[in-house]
């Protein structure tokens, strides 16, 4: 424990400087002699220096910049089935991605495509196998380099507009040691508890009534022990390590209609400690499989509903993933145009997306909330830049972007959010998404305004979406009776899916918001958060989503 | 297992009352395959490890069957329809055992009905198949309990250090750009059973060790080896200093490669090494001997009309023997006591003294051949077919190999050529039998050496692709060598990747045809190899 406090010490010192702009090498600032400590990062720094001394074809320019990315991960699964392990495993593997670019910041041979070529590295920290696929994969990666900059060289003489921005950002080289991370799991342990989650649904005497309806109860636990290894042309040196822990289960039924009713659970975090206890999971496991025989019960949805809606914060958090944290990120846009970026908010620079009482702010510093671990936190990016609080929208209006090394119009510099999934390419991608209401509602007021509204327009019921699916389908969603002595009763409905949850519907459709925010980890590709209150809809659609119902089983399952 | 099969069989679309099954066909046939796995694997590039994991699998295949043998919902373009797979639990616990049955049992009933109401449409609109066989043969149950496999026994240290190493001889030879040594050891059980009452337990164990490596000539063209060795378990594998041995052969060849001159156009006589003709069998005869590539409007039915007939010159006969555990020394690795469908393997004389007798059959019938010979195989997840299991070309028109060479250089004086060809190596390259692609077998030639007639020494040519017609290239065997070479491989077809042997002494041809391939334009690695020794280093580049 000692030796990890002291590291983040280290490393935030680190930060600071970088983030102060200084180049002056402080008293606790690491030195390319430390980075050499380390056997693959000495491996890969004699590999780079030589390419970067060497590298280069007859009659062809030599590369303006390399950079590898070493990623050690330590993986470990196991699942169950119906109360019994299907299996666990571990693996060790190192990728490693080397990145080349020719030409020069200005214009040089990147696409769109993310570049690069990727390569299995050795596990034995031998220098010489080490070396011998970053080799190979600078190789590759020079060779795909020059022809794409010949390709981009001529697409530039067939179109009128220049580039907005040049291609690549001038960064100041970071060198930042962390130790590193490694994986502590009790794999006997862990078939266990899956196994015993997994089969609830059986052996738990609450549950055991409904035990025949179950068709698939499944449990999961996924650990993960990354280590990356980063260090480019310009003299960056980074080693990084992060470890994720994952527990989920997921259950699912018919209804006497055929209509698929499915509900899952996931408790994740950065550390052991951080996922739920076992009794605290297996009660959400339990409540899960109960929710099943509500749902079968639940009667339909109406037919169609135009109305209020009120998204509880955990459905909100998932409804911003879908519509906001893609459309901050800023791209280069398509060679000729003069767009400055791609997506939802490609031309909303200064305009107002999202209502004025609604702020938002990527914040890869915040590592905690209210005692929770936020995963997408980070301290430098993988693309070996620190990483940057960026106030997102302001009162409503879009005032900045998330954005890597690939410049756009108007930020020229990456502001520390070019992000990997694992052996994949860097992309901008948000971190910490902080939602937050100015003069947020409490639950129950919203609940009072969701029912002030009904009785405005004389509707008979509204509704409340409390959990969202994939493709933001509501997953629970109540009925909230707005008629007389009934007011405010709710009825889980079912079979239910949502239209005109758009952008455009953000920017002028929501009432009101909550004033406590949902945490919701992202546990994906790249480790995602969003903090986001409640939000009420004034007018949203719900109908019913009219998907295929499937057979119920032709025979019933064994007893 | 056979609980809750014989469960489904009593319950499916019997039931009277007005639930979801009422008035569904029931089905006819179900079996349980359940694939219980171990495996090992460990790989090194360039001298070290880069991965070294293992598991435990248990996977199902539930066989469904509705409709009647005559036509069922297997019928032509439907045949993956009979499998459904999934995931079993590893633990022996009842309830989760047959719970996880019935799951895969009940979606498997479901896509068998379905795909059985659109066989019975399209056999209405269609007007007669060529071939009217049935879709599933009559074939009696099996019974043969036997003791599971026992699990691998790898010291997985040890063989982290020998793959390592053996990975590491590569250091020798700059030239080689990349080297993969991968070993895997794997521990089967295969339990399987059906409403016929078959009842089986079998264990089957392999080993292997892959190698791997991969050099550029100067022009671009990649130039490649590859290298097996296989054995029940990896107690059975050469010693290491035999497999150093084998891994600077390699280098060296590839080295050797490298700057061999580019072949010319060529037709002429050859030799194929037993190696050779072994790949060579397998891929251009034995592929097209399946049983059902004997029907359906797809295929290319190169020997369908061909029984009876002489397909290869009278000395020569093949058969497929998966009862044969070891030709000489040699452990074969398409061994198996029975079948993927449940069925006793046989030995099939396929060809006798160069007429075609019957083909490979899976319980798919065709036109004159109704039943099985027990080499219905597949990989877990794939509808079996008939697929080879240890192909064996015998002669009885042999020579000593020395006697053969001779043959060679009197043949190429005889045709007035300089040279005639002898291939020590070729790749197993993927045997193409549909009417819409040429019925040309793509075999890779990796070793081709010229043998000329005036007594200058044997020359290592590299490019060199063989073109022309599998049938004419085996009707101009005249000869073949007095030693049977052995081709352990694994084998890729439509019903997914199984473990095979070819077994054949090497061969004169009178004629084969080759030209120049060109594969890879690309330029050498610019800045030589970091992994290479320092004393190699000076050599290279």
């Amino acid at each position: 424990m000692t030796s990890k406090s002291l590291t983040l010490s280290l490393a935030s010192a680190a930060l600071l400087t970088a983030m102060l702009g200084s180049a002056v090498i402080g008293h606790a600032q690491q030195t390319r002699a430390d980075a050499e400590k380390d056997p693959v990062l000495k491996a890969m720094l004699t590999e780079l220096d030589r390419n970067k001394d060497q590298l280069q074809l007859k009659g062809f320019a030599k590369p303006f910049f390399l950079q590898y990315r070493l990623e050690d991960i330590d993986d470990y699964q196991a699942k169950a089935d119906f109360g019994a392990s299907v299996g666990d495993g571990r693996r060790h593997q190192r990728v490693a991605r080397v990145t080349v670019r020719v030409g020069d910041y200005k214009i040089d041979s990147s696409t769109s495509r993310g570049d690069g070529a990727v390569e299995l590295a050795a596990l034995d920290n031998d220098p010489l196998a080490l070396r011998a696929g970053l080799w190979q994969a600078t190789d590759q990666a020079y060779k795909a380099a020059l022809s794409a900059y010949a390709q981009k060289q001529a697409q530039l003489k067939q179109v009128q507009t220049p580039p907005q921005q040049d291609d690549f950002s001038q960064e100041t080289p970071v060198i930042s040691l962390e130790e590193t991370v490694h994986l502590q799991v009790d794999g006997p342990a862990w078939v266990k508890l899956t196994s015993e989650s997994s089969g609830l649904y059986r052996t738990n005497p609450s549950l055991k009534a409904t035990e025949k309806d179950v068709q698939y109860s499944s449990a999961s636990f996924h650990a993960r022990a990354v280590n990356t290894y980063l260090v480019s042309s310009e003299g960056a040196i980074v080693r990084k390590g992060s470890t994720s822990y994952d527990e989920s289960f997921a259950v699912g039924t018919q209804a006497a209609d055929g209509m698929h009713l499915d509900r899952s659970y996931d408790s994740n975090g950065l550390q052991v400690s951080d996922i739920d206890s076992p009794d605290a999971f297996n009660k959400h496991v339990v409540s899960l499989v109960a929710s099943l025989a509500d749902l079968r019960k639940a009667p339909l949805v109406e037919e169609e509903y135009h109305g209020p809606v009120l998204l509880s914060a955990d459905a909100a958090a998932d409804t911003m993933h879908d519509l906001v944290a893609s459309a901050v990120t800023a791209t280069r846009p398509e060679l000729g145009t003069e767009a400055r970026t791609k997506g939802a908010f490609a031309s909303s620079y200064h305009a107002r997306v999202l209502p004025e009482f609604l702020d938002v702010v990527d914040d890869p510093g915040l590592k905690s909330f209210n005692g929770k671990t936020l995963i997408g936190a980070y301290k430098i990016d993988d693309e070996g830049v620190p990483a940057q609080t960026v106030k997102l929208i302001a009162g409503g209006r879009l005032e900045s972007y998330l954005i890597g090394r690939e410049p756009v119009r108007d930020f020229p510099r990456s502001n520390g959010h070019g992000r990997a999934a694992l052996t994949g390419p860097a992309r901008p991608e948000i971190s910490v998404l902080d939602i937050t209401a100015k003069d947020g509602l409490s639950e129950d007021d919203l609940n009072k305004k969701l029912l002030a509204l009904a009785k405005d327009r004389g509707l008979k019921s509204v509704y409340f979406i409390e959990t969202m699916g994939p493709e933001l389908t509501p997953r629970l969603l109540y009925r909230i009776s707005a008629d007389g002595d009934a007011a405010g009763k709710r009825e889980l409905v079912r079979g239910a899916t949502v239209d005109d949850l758009d952008q455009r519907t953000l920017r002028t459709g929501v009432i009101a918001a909550g004033k406590d925010p949902f945490i919701a980890n992202y546990d994906g590709a790249v480790p995602q958060t969003i903090l986001a209150p409640a939000l009420l809809f004034d007018d949203v659609t719900i109908r019913r989503a009219n998907e295929k119902n499937d057979k119920l089983p032709f025979y019933p399952p064994p007893s | 297992m056979t609980t809750e099969l014989n469960r489904a069989m009593d319950t499916l679309g019997k039931q009277t009352d007005k639930s979801a099954s009422a008035k569904q066909v029931p089905p006819y046939f179900l079996s349980y395959t359940v694939a219980d796995a171990t495996n090992i694997s460990i790989r090194a590039e360039y001298g070290a490890l880069v991965d070294s994991t293992g598991g435990h699998q248990r996977v199902v295949d539930v066989q469904v069957r509705v409709g009647e043998p005559k036509l069922d919902n297997t019928h032509g373009t439907h045949r993956g329809s009979a499998v459904n797979t999934l995931e079993l639990p590893l633990a022996n616990d009842r309830e989760a055992l047959s719970r996880s049955l019935w799951l895969a049992t009940n979606s498997g009933y479901g896509t068998a009905l379905d795909n059985y109401l659109r066989v019975k449409t399209e056999a209405e609109v269609r007007a007669k198949e060529e071939d009217n066989s049935g879709d599933f043969s009559t074939e009696a149950p099996q019974v043969s309990i036997n003791k599971p496999a026992p699990d691998p026994v790898v010291d997985k240290a040890a063989w982290e250090d020998r793959v390592r190493a053996l990975s590491k001889v590569f250091r020798e030879y700059p030239d080689v750009y990349r080297n993969i040594v991968m070993l895997t050891a794997q521990s089967e059980t295969d339990y399987f059973t059906s409403s016929e009452g078959s009842r089986l337990v079998n264990p089957h164990q392999s080993a292997r060790l892959i190698v791997f490596a991969v050099t550029r000539a100067d022009d671009g063209m990649d130039l490649y080896r590859a290298q097996t060795f296989e054995a029940e378990t990896v107690a059975g594998l050469p010693k290491q200093a035999e497999l150093e041995a084998a891994m600077r052969e390699l280098g060296k060849s590839l080295e050797a490669l490298r700057s061999a001159p580019l072949t010319e156009p060529f037709k002429g006589p050859a030799i194929l090494s037993g190696r050779a003709a072994a790949v060579f069998f397998h891929e251009v005869l034995g592929h097209r001997l399946e049983g059902q590539r004997q029907r359906g409007e797809e295929e290319g039915q190169t020997f369908t009309k061909e029984v009876g007939k002489a397909v290869l010159p009278s000395f020569l006969s093949v058969s497929d023997d998966p009862t044969r555990a070891k030709f000489g020394d040699t452990w074969l690795s398409g061994t198996y006591s029975y079948d993927d469908e449940g069925q006793k393997a046989q030995k099939v004389d396929l060809i006798q003294d160069g007429v075609l007798k019957t083909f490979l059959m899976s319980r798919l019938p065709i036109a004159n051949f109704g039943t099985s010979n027990g080499h219905g195989r597949g990989q877990i997840g794939r509808v079996p077919n008939g697929r080879q299991g240890n192909l064996i070309v015998t002669s009885t028109k042999q020579v000593p190999e020395s006697e053969l060479r001779k043959m060679l250089i009197e043949e190429a004086r005889k045709q007035g050529k300089p040279y005639g060809l002898y291939f020590e190596d070729i790749s197993s390259g993927f045997a193409v039998t549909t009417r819409s692609s040429p019925q040309a077998f793509s075999v890779v030639p990796l070793v081709v050496y010229r043998v000329y007639v005036d007594g200058r020494p044997d020359e290592l040519v590299r490019g060199v692709s063989i073109v022309g017609t599998p049938l004419t290239a085996m009707n101009a065997i005249v000869a073949t060598g007095d030693k049977s070479d052995i081709f352990n491989g694994e084998c890729g077809a439509e019903s997914g990747s199984i473990p095979v042997s070819a077994v054949a002494p090497a061969m004169l041809l009178t004629g084969i045809e080759t030209q120049k391939q060109q594969q890879g334009t690309e330029r050498v690695p610019i800045l030589p190899n970091p992994s290479a020794n320092a004393t190699a280093q000076g050599k290279g580049n």
